[in-house]
């Protein structure tokens, strides 16, 4: 179909289903002021059971650990299908060279970058394990931490260059991080089980509110879930870095 | 005014799926799934917000003081990390397509045509 | 309907249909980034500071990098044929 008749297409779809749609959003629920039974039965009894004070941390890894389980396998399935798709022609070998495109040569790092990504790549790792540690307190989380410390590995690819930083990030150190990740989720379902409860029950001893050790079974899924995702997004970047450097010989490119 | 939220919402969608349609970079169309996945986080938490509440962590404040839904938050949370690993799977697929054929464009990658 | 919600709500709107409107990859990128800043704005004005972490991190750093990363090896890089 040509680009001009598909666009055709597309607005004559688009005006058939308005009306259905102005229909939809007038009847919509008013913004703001519908009852939230869900929500309010959570905000009432999770601090009685938990011991926690971060609502969405205990939907996310207790009431619903379940179906974070899944996401964690879903991220896991994305990274290795983008990792199998990048390295499956490049190969496993660890070039530091960094490629050029035709007619532009590569500037050398300015001092300002390297000065402030040196300053604030520690700060940004601690601050994501600040973040992962204090998922059921603070607004935070494993999710949330993870991508994090990615950023934090990012700023670091900023301030060195690609060869130095290419030497000390090694995949394995990472692969074996994202895995371990969501094996501790697993078996942190698996547990309870062996001493009689249900898969991902809260067994463990739950603390006092407003502590560091609080939640009981959240903050071994909570940890699981950060290696997980940190793992996962250090590892997608240094495939994505990888791909710029230069072809040595024997690569097929 | 009430009615914002959803149909910032479906404005999002129509415009995603318009820069998809129309779309000539598969770069391009990665973005603008970002912009569709972006519509449904918008519906969502506008679903789970109460007037006069606050967000739903009882750290400062004892447990009690109203708060908006926490079940919204914790479903667009993992959404959005998720969201943003399956662009990285479409961006590597992008990149083989573009090892194999040479271009990036729609329009010049239709199946049939060699 | 307070002032600071209705403004970021419009100022998802803008950013997300300047995402769409951006043809070009590499400007694109930047938009992607104030397009992600925009959502996690509007997140905390909707009370929900969890969400705003992960959609800064993810919207502003993270998706970006990949896409320059990704730009960079598309043009470095020599098709076979």
């Amino acid at each position: 179909m040509k680009p001009a008749a598909r666009l055709v297409v597309t607005l004559v779809a688009a005006l058939a289903l308005l009306p259905g749609v102005v229909a939809v959003i007038l009847h919509m629920p008013s913004f703001g002021d519908h009852a939230l039974p869900y929500g309010d039965a959570i905000n009432r009894l999770a601090p009685v059971e938990r011991h926690v004070t971060n609502m969405v941390t205990a939907v996310n890894f207790d009431y619903r650990g379940f179906d974070t389980l899944g996401e964690e396998y879903m991220l896991l399935a994305a990274v290795t299908g983008a990792l199998v798709l990048l390295r499956g022609r490049r190969g496993e070998n660890v070039s530091d060279a960094p490629a050029k495109a035709d007619g532009r040569s590569i500037a050398p790092r300015s001092p300002a970058v390297m000065l402030i990504c040196r300053f604030f790549a520690p700060v940004l790792l601690l601050f994501g394990v600040y973040v992962v540690l204090h998922a059921q307190l603070t607004p935070g989380g494993g999710f949330q931490g993870g991508v994090i410390i990615g950023s934090g590995a990012l700023l670091l690819y900023l301030g060195e260059s690609y060869r130095t930083w290419r030497r000390f990030m090694r995949s394995l150190i990472f692969d074996m991080i994202e895995a371990t990740g969501a094996l501790i989720f697993v078996l942190a379902g698996f547990g309870p089980m062996m001493a009689g409860a249900k898969f991902l029950e809260n067994t463990l001893p739950l603390g006092q509110s407003r502590a560091l050790i609080s939640g009981g079974l959240i903050l071994v899924t909570n940890a699981g879930t950060a290696l997980a995702v940190a793992g996962g997004f250090v590892l997608l970047l240094l495939e994505f870095l990888e791909e710029t450097r230069a072809l040595d010989a024997g690569d097929k490119s | 005014m009430t009615v914002l939220p959803w149909a910032v919402a479906a404005w999002l969608l129509g415009i995603g799926l318009y820069g998809i349609i129309t779309s000539r970079h598969y770069l391009h169309l990665i973005g603008c799934l970002t912009v569709l996945q972006s519509s449904t986080y918008v519906l969502l938490l506008s679903a789970g917000y109460r007037w006069g509440a606050g967000a739903p962590i009882f750290y400062d404040h004892p447990p009690g003081t109203p708060a908006v839904d926490p079940v919204v938050q914790a479903l667009v949370l993992t959404d959005i990390v998720v969201g943003a690993t399956v662009s990285a799977l479409l961006l590597a697929l992008a990149l083989q397509v573009h090892k194999r054929r040479g271009t990036l464009d729609p329009e010049e990658l239709r199946p049939l045509r060699r | 309907m307070t002032a600071l919600l209705v403004l970021a709500f419009l100022l998802a709107a803008a950013t997300g249909t300047g995402v769409v409107l951006t043809r070009h990859p590499r400007r694109q990128v930047v938009a992607l980034a104030i397009n992600g800043l925009a959502l996690a704005l509007l997140f905390m004005a909707l009370q929900a500071p969890d969400v705003a972490y992960s959609e800064l991190a993810v919207g502003t750093a993270a998706l970006p990098l990949m896409f320059l990363g990704l730009l960079v090896s598309i043009a470095t890089d020599r098709p076979e044929k």
